[in-house]
């Protein structure tokens, strides 16, 4: 019944192909769940958005409470989707297995709702695969997370010929919100700067993260360029890199 | 200094942006910065090293511009594009000179993992060939998104300095996808290190009660969580500090990092 509700309410609320949302749970890091304040959440979201708008997408979403499973669900239909939770393999009894996942905020420092991969691929049930995914959380970069394939990506990585127009990035194991902060702001700042998406990830490797922090991982067309379908590229002298 | 070194930078990038023609076609010996007397290694160079002769054709080299790095450092960027306008090699040093990025353009995905000791070896002979300093000790290997990273983090008499040093990244075959070198700035350290059992209790003291705090801390030149960039103009200096990592009752890990001196709060991270 919540289900369908929630399925209802996601189609009543479907955004256009021009949309990208971007979600960071605040909750769970702030001072009165950890006891010390945490800025990491708001400055993620905010590079996000920053570089998810200035590459054309009409950017939407919600940091801290109102990151709702609800508020996830009318959003999670975008062509563009950011999140930075808590993530894991959480257990998918539509799977029957684990299948990854990450939580909403709630407004909960511990057991916030989880969001499942089964929930995200009926939300996009005849949507196109999704332009540029990237999940800021533990372990969704392992193959075991099917948060891939709710997106409509592929687990594999293509370059040259037949790439598919999407791009997903996710990390493996344990992730560090610091080292992210650092990975994704250089990731942000090459595809600002013209670079494909593969490229772009390059390019984040060679940025200051510490590495025992962090091991990234991506899938989907290594020359794709996550701009809003009617945006131009942004004009770069002529140049921009593969 | 500082302020000579800025107005010296400005002046080679609005030299080099009236002057340049832009036509590196082939690789040149010149040194791209040689009139504005800085001691810069061309692009060109470094493209020779490690492109191929087939792949050097029809380059062009861009008139070099001056940027803050992520990490806040000045730098002279050097960029080569091919005929259809797309970057090929993008090479930063700092305003002394010193080499701090070499990156590639998409190096293809191909070619089998990399033992370790191959990669060792790979990143060493592309250091070598490129005329870098042999970092020392030994370094980490780390496979990520089919790429290889060989990562020797700087040491600073026995603390390490996590996320600077020296960073090769190999595809699959050792083909060099791009190097940095690191190397923050490093405030003054306290003249009298605070004990590691005082740094514990501080932190239990700052974490919820029915968190987890690990028995063993350990200094690190850490960079404090709020300096962290974004787009500031003043480089933050890195300070040393004790590093307590723990658990939340949900399991989420995090570190404390206290000033190994005052044990002030510098810094929290946590794994979402």
């Amino acid at each position: 019944m919540v289900g369908a509700v929630l399925l209802a309410a996601a189609i009543t609320l479907a955004p256009p192909a021009e949309s990208a949302t971007v979600f960071a749970n605040r909750t769970a890091f702030a001072e009165t769940c950890t006891g010390t304040a945490n800025t990491f959440p708001d400055r993620l979201a905010r590079q996000a958005r920053t570089a998810l708008a200035a590459l054309g997408w009409e950017v939407g979403g919600a940091v801290g409470p109102a990151f709702t499973r609800r508020a996830m669900v009318a959003g999670a239909s975008s062509a563009a989707f950011y999140v930075h939770s808590h993530g894991g393999l959480y257990w998918d009894a539509k799977f029957n297995s684990r299948a990854g996942g990450f939580r909403a905020d709630g407004g909960l420092c511990l057991g916030a709702p989880i969001v499942l991969p089964s929930e995200i691929a009926s939300i996009r049930r005849g949507s196109p695969a999704a332009s540029l995914v990237f999940i800021s959380s533990c372990h969704n970069g392992e193959r075991a997370s099917r948060l891939p394939g709710a997106f409509g990506i592929a687990q594999r990585k293509v370059q040259g010929s037949n790439e598919p127009g999407s791009f997903y990035v996710s990390y493996v194991g344990t992730a560090w919100q610091g080292a992210a902060l650092r990975f994704e702001r250089a990731f942000w700042q090459a595809l600002l700067e013209g670079a494909s998406a593969g490229a772009a990830f390059d390019r984040a490797l060679l940025s200051t993260y510490n590495p025992a922090h962090l091991t990234p991982e991506w899938w989907g067309g290594y020359g794709h360029l996550p701009h809003a379908p009617s945006a131009e590229l942004p004009d770069l002298g002529g140049r921009r890199y593969v | 200094m500082y302020r000579f070194r800025l107005m010296l930078s400005l002046a080679v990038a609005v030299i080099a942006a009236c002057s340049s023609p832009g036509a590196a076609i082939a690789p040149s010996r010149a040194p791209l910065a040689e009139g504005a007397g800085l001691s810069i290694r061309p692009i060109t160079t470094i493209a020779a090293k490690i492109l191929s002769p087939l792949e050097l054709r029809a380059l062009v080299a861009r008139p070099f511009s001056v940027v803050r790095s992520e990490s806040g450092e000045q730098r002279i960027r050097q960029v080569l594009v091919g005929v259809s306008g797309v970057e090929v090699l993008r090479v930063e040093s700092a305003l002394d000179g010193s080499l701090r990025l070499i990156a590639s353009r998409g190096v293809a995905l191909e070619g089998g993992a990399l033992s370790e000791s191959a990669a060792i070896a790979r990143a060493l002979r592309h250091l070598m060939r490129l005329g870098l300093e042999m970092p020392g000790g030994g370094p980490v290997v780390q496979s990520a998104a089919g790429r290889t990273l060989v990562n020797w983090t700087r040491e600073v008499r026995g603390v390490l300095v996590p996320g600077d040093g020296t960073r090769v990244v190999l595809s699959g075959s050792g083909e060099l996808v791009g190097l940095s070198l690191e190397v923050s700035p490093l405030a003054v350290p306290p003249v009298r290190i605070t004990r590691a059992d005082a740094a514990l209790r501080a932190a239990t003291a700052l974490v919820p009660g029915d968190a987890v705090v690990d028995e063993a801390s350990e200094l690190a030149w850490v960079l404090p969580t709020n300096e962290m960039g974004e787009g500031s103009s003043v480089r933050p200096l890195r300070r040393l500090a004790w590093c307590v990592s723990g658990a939340l009752r949900d399991g989420t890990p995090f570190v404390l990092q206290l000033d190994a001196g005052s044990l002030a709060l510098l810094g929290w991270d946590g794994a979402p």
